[in-house]
């Protein structure tokens, strides 16, 4: 299969559009060339236009993918030339995504995302709408297939039902927009404003322009900014938000201008995140994460699989995907509490010495000792952070809980840990606590914190570190057993009564 | 059912010694040339190089001293460290693939290190330093046949 033909003027006008301003600017922007005017401005720009152009040709002509029954071959490369056949039962995600221009051509690029290495295994730019459509449908059916096959069963039907389980109404879309406001950028300003504002007023020398109206009307002004750009940037994102179940698989589509689409199959979902910022948790609402080991690190939002909604909805959801039970969640011992608050007053000194010495060697001088406050702070800080660590260990999952800014709760599924590391620092050693990391292969432990028990006592920590790796144990022989007896049941089964066993126990 | 808990070969101090020497060298020298630079006193370079050498030198020791390994029944288990101590269980289900890699210092003092790999995202590739080469082949060939019998289904 070829790509379509309309990605070659497509690509050749982004080409352009990148490089051909830069060179308009650098025609213009010379004044040693005399008769540079916007003839010369233009034959650049086609010149670049007609380059790109050719290339993208070349590009499309030398590019060809192929769905055979149990792979997706693609041969590529202008230049050099690069054969990949990636096996469709390794496959995690297919996801496309169509920005305006995209949408009025009626082409989109569809990526194909398997486990390891960084980036997209295979990355499609451009085939037409119905084309994606058709890749993603056939690459579902195929993988079903092969996963009947292996169980002895006769394929399925086509396409399975789809099912919604959450669209984003207006009013969770623009509570989104306030929530993701990033507090501690907020909070750093709101705290750095009284103790600045005192030389900005000496700057300006109108008396009435005095500290009492300028701060507050410095911090709203911030405040309405921030709220501004997340709202916009989280309407753009999540508009028309819509997340529905087909099967075995999870799909997804969202944005007002780029249009992105994308399923996730339930079994490959490493574990399920949820997040609560401190607004959220005021107004009772939370965001849910799907992890798989497919994205690579930065693709933020990609898995996201509930933006904003109750927390109670937000729950169901996640038991959707991940049937955990009631959680009642162990806090780690109060000495944990003291190591914060020594930690935070001592990063509160720092920056009162940051500021005196600023303060003291440069012309910006400020009431520098305010920022003793922070340290005054460091026990309620230390506190917060305390309150909301937790751990909880499941009958089929572990639980993790961290985080007061942004609270995360992640459920790992037992048979999906990889590796379970206990660590004791020197400092922890003197309390007697230890951390426990439970490491998955999903993929949002690269860009943020690992799910962990963090500060539990010694002892504790040890015993879950053997429980968790224990459990991965049993849940495994458990799924084993559960195979073999859908086989042999399977096999006496008469050919009419095969059903769809294999979906229902993934 | 757990194996004997292993210790390393004591001969892997000498690599650890060896790599903070070969360190300390290099800053030694460095600082050794600023002072020439700046005029400070010629003394500063050559005790850089001695406090750098004794610290590497202790760590190296008390890092052999804290390392052991046990093959167990179904996960390798791993602790060591002198400042933060950790563990780490590495189930043979889990195991991606298994290396035996020997440096050019490893080779001088006859040991290999055996590397196991997992498809954890948090950096969980685990290294046993410090075997000699019978050893960590041996080590890599159980590892290897466990991680088969342990039935690998879909490790993702």
């Amino acid at each position: 299969m070829r790509l379509t033909p309309l990605s070659i003027p497509y690509g050749a006008a982004t080409t352009a559009a990148r490089l051909g301003w830069i060179l308009v600017i650098a025609t213009f922007g010379s004044t040693q060339m005399p008769g540079a005017g916007p003839l010369v401005a233009l034959a650049v720009v086609a010149g670049v236009l007609a380059l790109a152009g050719l290339y993208q040709f070349a590009r499309w002509q030398r590019f060809e993918y192929e769905l055979t029954g149990d792979t997706l071959d693609i041969e590529s490369g202008v230049f050099s030339r690069r054969t990949r056949e990636i096996p469709l039962g390794r496959v995690q995600n297919v996801d496309t995504s169509r920005n305006a221009v995209q949408r009025a051509l009626g082409i989109a690029a569809v990526t194909v995302e398997t486990a390891g290495g960084s980036d997209v295994e295979a990355e499609l730019r451009y085939v037409t709408e119905a084309e994606a459509e058709r890749l993603r449908a056939e690459v579902g059916r195929l993988k079903r297939r092969a996963e009947d096959e292996r169980n002895g069963e006769a394929t399925a039907a086509d396409d399975p039902e789809e099912e919604e389980l959450f669209a984003m109404s207006p009013r969770e879309l623009a509570l989104l927009g306030v929530v993701s406001v990033d507090l501690r950028l907020l909070s750093l300003f709101s705290a750095v404003i009284p103790i600045v504002a005192p030389s900005l007023t000496r700057r300006a020398t109108d008396p009435l322009f005095s500290l009492a109206v300028a701060a507050p009307l410095f911090a709203a002004g911030i405040v309405l900014v921030a709220v501004l750009a997340s709202a916009a940037f989280s309407v753009g994102n999540f508009y028309g938000f819509r997340l529905a179940r087909a099967g075995d698989e999870l799909r997804y589509e969202r944005g007002l201008l780029n249009r992105y689409t994308g399923t996730v199959p339930l079994s490959k979902v490493q574990s399920v995140v949820l997040s609560e910022n401190v607004l959220a948790r005021r107004i009772g609402y939370a965001s849910l994460t799907v992890e798989t080991a497919g994205y690579a690190p930065g693709d933020a939002g990609a898995e996201s699989a509930v933006p904003l909604a109750r927390r109670s909805r937000v729950v169901d959801l996640a038991r959707e995907v991940e049937p955990f039970g009631e959680v009642s969640f162990e806090r780690p011992p109060a000495r944990a509490r003291t190591r914060y608050a020594i930690r935070y007053a001592l990063a509160g000194l720092l920056l009162t010495g940051i500021a005196y010495g600023v303060h003291r060697f440069s012309e910006f001088s400020f009431a520098w000792y305010l920022t003793l406050g922070l340290v005054l702070l460091a026990p309620l800080g230390a506190h917060l952070k305390w309150r909301n660590l937790g751990f909880a260990v499941l009958a089929d999952h572990v639980v993790l809980r961290s985080g007061f800014w942004s609270r995360e709760t992640t459920v790992v599924p037992y048979y999906r840990v990889q590796t379970v590391v206990e660590t004791e620092s020197v400092f922890q050693r003197r309390r007697d606590l230890a951390t426990v990391v439970v490491d998955t292969a999903g993929s949002r432990g690269l860009t943020s914190g690992d799910p962990k028990a963090l500060d539990i006592e010694a002892d504790r920590a040890a015993q879950l570190r053997e429980t968790v790796a224990d459990r991965l144990q049993d849940s495994l022989q458990a799924r084993r057993a559960e195979r073999r007896r859908e086989r042999e049941r399977d096999l006496r089964a008469p050919p009419a009564d095969r059903t769809q066993s294999s979906v229902a126990s993934r | 059912m757990t194996g004997p808990e292993r210790s390393l070969e004591s001969a892997v101090r000498l690599v650890w010694i060896l790599r903070a020497a070969l360190a300390a060298v290099v800053l030694g020298a460095v600082t050794g040339a600023l002072s020439v630079v700046l005029d400070a006193p010629a003394w500063i370079g050559p005790v850089v190089f001695t406090v750098l050498f004794l610290f590497g030198a202790t760590r190296a020791h008390l890092r052999y001293e804290s390392w052991s390994y046990r093959v167990r029944t179904d996960s390798l288990f791993l602790d060591r460290g002198v400042l933060t101590r950790v563990r780490t269980v590495v189930p043979y289900v889990r195991i991606q693939h298994v290396d035996a890699s020997r440096g050019p210092v490893e080779r001088a003092f006859g040991l290999a290190t055996v590397v196991v790999y997992t498809a954890g995202s948090r950096g969980a590739d685990v290294s046993i330093p410090g075997l000699t080469p019978d050893r960590a082949d041996d080590l890599q060939d159980r590892l290897k046949r466990l991680a088969i019998a342990a039935e690998g289904e879909d490790a993702v």
